[in-house]
């Protein structure tokens, strides 16, 4: 039987579907995304799938054997805010934690900046009488009559999610339980209950009632898409579980994406973002950052020892915060279709783009304002007839017109607007790396890059030399990366437990209890996804603090019980980090999390044959390295073989992508035919 | 040497070293937040990184708190004086008097000196940080009931604490002997971490450029927010537009300290003229000079385009007139541990005032009335043995001024949108208390055709005897409404059965009893009849607005009740009341 695996990414304007045979070649289509429900795309794409291998949609899917999804279905509910009814049972005297937000607001420099969009009015955020002490033993009874009062008049203001969140919950859930049992037997058909301390179960309240309001919010919409999605995949032939990619960069099945829908928040590119990682570490190379430069956004993320770095409690996500972990990667809006624009005669570019309609100037749909894809047509970096594999023709003259135009207005030519633009964006887009390196604490000078996304070569080099980077990698499917890297990601069961207590004082039973609860339930998840033990790998840490600090620091331990040695680690960690005298403080211990990880089979990547000289396909003029170059000599991607060398300046096109190289820089493709360029100095 | 900034393609270049140094200043401020361990540093924020030139003047800076980030550059300008031809590469100095720039003693500053190829000192990187202990009489930096500067702490006009690469032994141990803090060194050592990474990469910046190519950047920058300023300010009415503001007393009880202001509109410019402030020599309310400085202009920025740069070219736009010996300008050697605050952050009130004769659209005053920081303290935590102190900075909310077409929200002014509050179960983790809740208090938003936000009701229970030092304002000058809005309600505090007016010094709260706290509103925008009658009832709906409230104070009548929620508009009814009001 044969055994496809499929991965499906719903990108803002594409569905893209990568199809992965059992031989590990690989096979591209995109299907326009469909923003009502997004499985009808995804159902086009694997026809489309089905079609190009010369199968029917049934036989392609019975011969499946993963399907990997991302889906945007949560995060377009929260950008449009179109969730569920959502109510809010609380502590009483705090209904009011999701306003105050820590004091935290976007903008510190302008006061008309409106409320967010609350997604439980104060009318339906209801106090329960009931308290935990921080030693997590009851200071107030639950009063069960408040709890079935309180469900009955959020039943009557139509609320179909409720959310509960009391104080120290994460301590001791007892009341958050019982109040889900009054809730049910009160209001049986609610569509959804979500407990605080189910969702993350951590400490301050704020970080974890807005984690455990937006996962009530997003559910349902989330679960019923799903829903419709497992169903119709099922009946066209589908027979193994669904996965879906969730913000930590691993997979889940349905079933739990469904239940903490929160965890699919901001997953899109995370599969970029671990296949940047598989890339990387195939090429050789060490620490890297990835970024994926498309038409609108600009994302980055770190990649340490082959991890993307993860980032929980303080994650902000349209306005509200989200706890949970969730693959760090910050995203500035400069991209292809940034607008080059003016004001008082000083250019700027983006953040506002001109999206795929109208896009750029050059696409000839109608867009008048220039874009830094006109710039870098202008400049010769994009070739006219080439561009998306020659389907596209971009209209040269309509954007060097509109260079000019704007020109005109701050006394410049055409070609010195898109010299300066093209400069700014490369400058904000190596600010926004080194702003995330200063972040991690991390020096440039000692990261590769990972360059994917239809602009990310031809940008790529200019930035890692003006941040003292060596190498830049260009994957070849640098199209079609997050769906391909969907397929790479491994299961990820990300579990917590508070327990609050001076290290010192410790109790070694009472961890090694919740960690077994711990890993009872991540082996439990992983097992309903058909991983098998062996390939499960626990991976433990221990949440430390110094008295006085908020934010906790995850510390890993090869046993959940090695205290001492989480404490010895942290602090060496500040020790090392933090140029500071050791500290005679003694660290709290504020709980204790498992990241369980479930390894799926990975085919390897067929290796390309070694080939000899391969002639260039033309010549352009092609501005590069701050000047001019007449006749740039312009290689086509897929012709390259592995063991070729090309020498900057040249050009390199691919389908979906171009690889610009400057003076001095030199590429080569590796044996998995990806594009591995060293910089020049 | 000098390089202008004559082409556009030269403004390419001026935008892209402006964009650096605000990286820069970004990854000085990180630096800090990783590596320091007082919360407050580390976590909240609290933390100002700036570049100046080589006369002091603010170049770029970056997140933080805007009254600080804008007071941060007298101290450098001091120094820069004071050490003249003495500064060399490899030097971070250090200075936290408020008589030298400073706007109070907990916020130290550290700045090194860059310089070019040629020795030529072209730019400064600085780093202010707020520390939790200063010395002097009291713990905590706060000693709100200091008679003169020498009891709130120990003064540090500058100091290098690094000379020429190497760190002065002597000066570390000075400063560590006169700390309360364990951490004190540790953090003051993170801010030198900070200050030395600002200067490395400035003197890339100056190797890949050129000295005079950075000089004319920075100059292009402030040029840049001059013109944005001024051709703001030229659109605003030529006149004279004064406001005053009162503090209802500082925490000896010398009651209502006077802040008036005299703002001047004159084409471009601005003269902003405190004459008419506060002279009385006794009062313990102080605001240095710095501080006044940085409130005019956090003020004035939050008033106009938030996309202009905030640099120096601010200051280039005002004339500011600040009496010497006003409580806006005291005297050295007052105490200014409340003055900082109150009247402080009361200059920002006065200038919304007078500019909303004339620009009301674009006023909302970014204050807050924090009199001074709660402080709670006892001999154990009964959980451990162990002393305690708690500086009382958990979330409360108050004081939040609406804006034409915002309604005041969230907890605290924009202002303060990147100081990062502790948590209640954090809090209690560390402090034997038990907080009962804190609670928007209905009908406390000042109202207006757009509400003030609404204070809160703060309650908390000690869990074994803890004594309390709290200072209030806000009780009969309360935050004020704008266009018409009404002001904010009053702060109002108990501690256990004392009422707290104006302060409390060492109240013994027995376990089981309580501190409650209701802080009052911020100031409504515009006239409260005229607010949309459905917003009115939203209110209601949501308990920000009492039925009664909505009768009282926006004319907006409802029928039925929330309990049975039957709530309803009556318009005929409302529309009658109104009219009799009017």
């Amino acid at each position: 039987m044969t055994t496809y695996r499929i991965g499906i990414d719903v990108g803002g304007t594409f569905t893209d579907c990568v199809l992965k045979r059992p031989d590990g070649s690989l096979l591209l289509e995109k299907a326009p995304t469909t923003p009502l429900d997004q499985s009808d795309g995804v159902m086009a794409g694997l026809e489309q799938l089905a079609a190009a291998e010369d199968m029917s949609l049934r036989d392609l899917l019975t011969g499946t054997l993963t399907i990997v999804h991302g889906t945007t279905t949560g995060d377009n509910t929260m950008i449009q805010m179109t969730g569920a009814p959502t109510g809010l049972l609380v502590t009483r005297g705090f209904r009011d934690e999701i306003e105050f937000r820590r004091c935290y607001k976007e903008d510190i420099w302008d006061p008309t900046l409106p409320a967010p969009e609350p997604i439980a009015r104060r009318r339906v955020r209801l106090e329960i009488d009931e308290r935990m002490t921080a030693e997590g033993e009851i200071d107030t009874p639950l009063d069960e009559e408040g709890v079935r009062k309180a469900v009955a008049r959020l039943r009557a203001f139509g609320v179909t999610s409720i959310a509960v969140a009391f104080l120290h919950s994460y301590l001791n859930p007892r009341h958050e339980r019982r109040a889900r049992e009054l809730i049910l037997a009160e209001y049986p058909d609610v569509e959804m209950v979500s407990l605080s301390h189910e969702v993350h179960p951590k400490p301050p309240e704020f970080e974890r009632t807005s984690t455990t309001l937006v996962n009530a919010y997003v559910g349902p919409p989330i679960a019923r898409y799903l829903r419709r999605l497992t169903e119709r995949l099922a009946d066209n032939g589908y027979a193994h579980e669904l996965l879906v990619a969730t913000s930590a960069g691993g997979v889940a099945t349905a079933d739990a994406a469904a239940r903490r829908a929160v965890a699919t928040l901001g997953s899109g590119p995370t599969g970029g973002v671990s296949a940047a990682a598989r890339h990387a570490a195939a090429a050789g190379l060490g620490d890297v950052v990835s970024v994926d430069m498309g038409g609108t956004s600009y994302d980055l993320c770190l990649i340490r020892d082959g991890r993307p770095d993860v980032k929980m409690d303080w994650n902000w996500f349209q306005r509200y915060c989200v706890g949970i972990p969730m693959v760090d990667i910050p995203s500035v809006g400069a991209g292809g279709g940034s607008i080059i624009w003016q004001e008082q005669g000083v250019l700027h570019v983006g953040p506002q783009s001109a999206q795929s309609t109208p896009g750029p100037v050059c696409y000839g749909r109608g867009g008048l304002e220039p874009t830094i894809t006109d710039a870098d047509l202008v400049l010769g970096r994009l070739d006219p007839a080439g561009f998306h594999g020659g389907r596209m023709e971009l209209d040269v003259a309509g954007a060097r017109a509109a260079l000019a135009d704007l020109g005109g207005r701050v006394g410049l030519d055409a070609e010195q607007v898109a010299t300066a633009a093209v400069r700014l964006v490369d400058a904000h887009m190596t600010d926004a790396i080194r702003r995330v390196l200063s972040l991690a604490g991390a020096d440039p000078r000692r990261f590769d890059l990972v360059a994917f996304g239809g602009m990310g070569g031809v940008h790529a080099a200019t930035q890692a030399r003006a941040l003292g980077m060596k190498r830049v990698l260009i994957p070849r499917a640098a199209a079609g990366f997050s769906a391909l890297g969907l397929l790479a990601a491994d299961h990820v069961i990300d579990g917590s437990r508070g327990y609050l207590s001076p290290t010192a004082q410790a109790d070694r039973g009472h961890l090694a209890e919740l960690a077994a609860d711990l890993e009872g339930s991540a082996r439990a998840e992983l097992r309903i996804a058909n991983v098998p033990d062996e390939r499960v790998r626990l991976e433990w840490s221990l949440l430390l603090v110094y008295p006085g600090q908020t934010f906790d620091t995850s510390i890993p331990v090869a046993d959940p019980c090695e205290v001492e040695a989480a404490v010895a680690e942290f602090h060496r960690r500040n020790a090392e980090a933090r140029l500071i005298e050791a500290r005679a403080q003694e660290p709290l211990l504020r709980g204790i999390r498992l990241t369980a990880v479930g390894e799926v089979d990975r085919p390897a990547d067929p290796e390309l044959p070694e080939s000899g000289v391969v002639g260039p396909v033309g010549h352009r003029r092609i501005w590069a390295g701050e000047r001019w170059h007449d006749r740039v000599p312009v290689y086509a991607m897929e012709s390259l073989m592995s063991g070729f060398v090309i020498d900057g300046p040249a050009a390199i096109g691919g389908t979906f992508t171009t690889v610009i190289l400057a003076p001095g820089d030199r590429a080569r493709p590796t044996p998995t035919g990806d594009l591995l360029i060293e910089v020049a100095g | 040497m000098t390089v202008q900034v004559s082409s556009p393609v030269d403004v390419v270049t001026a935008t892209v070293i402006r964009s650096a140094m605000e990286t820069i200043c970004f990854e000085m401020a990180t630096y800090v937040s990783r590596t320091a361990t007082t919360p407050i540093l580390n976590q909240s924020n609290e933390r100002n990184a700036t570049i100046l030139d080589a006369t002091g003047r603010l170049a770029a800076l970056s997140v933080g708190i805007p009254q600080f980030m804008l007071s941060s550059t007298l101290p450098v300008r001091f120094a820069a004086d004071f050490f003249a031809g003495d500064l060399h590469p490899g030097d971070v100095l250090i200075a936290n008097d408020p008589y030298h720039g400073g706007g109070h003693l907990p916020d130290v500053n550290v700045f090194a000196p860059v310089f070019d190829a040629e020795g030529t000192l072209v730019l400064f990187a600085s780093i202010q940080c707020h520390h939790g202990d200063t010395g002097g009489a009291m713990a905590g930096g706060y000693n709100v009931f200091a008679k003169d500067i020498w009891s709130e702490g120990v003064r540090y006009p500058v100091l290098k604490l690094v000379d020429r690469g190497v760190e002065r032994k002597d000066v570390v141990l000075m400063m560590r002997a006169n700390n309360r803090l364990p951490g004190f060194i540790g953090d003051l050592r993170s801010q030198v971490g900070a200050a030395q990474l600002g200067a490395r990469r400035l003197t890339e910046i100056i190797e890949d450029y050129g000295a005079g190519t950075v000089r004319a950047a920075v100059e292009w920058s402030i040029g840049d927010a001059t013109r944005r300023f001024s051709a703001e300010i030229a659109a605003w009415p030529d006149g004279v537009y004064e406001a005053d503001v009162y503090v209802d007393s500082d925490p000896a009880g010398n009651t209502d300290i006077h802040v008036h202001v005299a703002i001047t509109v004159e084409g471009d410019r601005l003269i902003i003229d405190f004459e008419g402030s506060d002279t009385r020599p006794h009062i313990t309310a102080w605001s240095t000079f710095g501080n006044t400085r940085g409130n005019v202009i956090a003020q004035l920025a939050s008033l106009v385009d938030p996309s202009i740069p905030k640099n120096e070219g601010f200051f280039h736009c005002i004339d500011l007139r600040v009496p010497p010996g006003c409580c806006l300008n005291p005297p050295e050697g007052k105490p200014v541990s409340s003055g900082t605050h109150h009247p402080g952050v009361e200059v920002g009130d006065a200038i919304a005032l007078a500019m909303s004769q004339i620009i009301p659209d674009r006023c909302c005053p970014q204050s807050y009335k924090f009199g001074s920081p709660r402080q709670m303290w006892g001999d154990a935590d009964p959980r451990t043995g162990v002393a305690f102190f708690d500086h009382g900075g958990e979330v409360s909310a108050g004081w939040v001024s609406a804006a034409k077409g915002t309604d005041g929200w969230g907890a605290l002014s924009a202002s303060n949108g990147n100081l990062i509050k502790a948590s209640a179960e954090i809090n209690e983790q560390l402090f034997p208390h038990i907080l009962r809740g804190r609670n928007y208090l209905t009908d406390s938003g000042g109202p207006g055709r757009w509400r003030g936000g609404c204070g809160s009701h703060f309650v908390k229970e000690v869990r074994t005897p803890t004594r309390v030092n709290q200072y209030i304002v806000n009780q009969r000058h309360t935050h004020p409404g704008i266009a018409g809005g009404h002001d904010g309600t009053p702060d109002r505090c108990t501690v256990g059965t004392v009422e707290v007016s104006p302060a409390v010094s060492g109240v013994l709260l027995q376990t089981g009893e309580r501190l409650d706290y209701r802080f009052g509103g911020g100031g409504g925008w515009g006239d409260p009849l005229l607010r949309d009658p459905q917003a009115v009832l939203d209110d209601v709906w949501d308990e920000y607005v009492s039925v009664e409230g909505a009768r009282r104070d926006y004319g907006v009548v409802i029928t039925g009740s929330l309990a049975e929620m039957t709530l309803a508009l009556d318009l005929e009814a409302t529309e009658q009341e109104r009219k009799a009001r009017r």
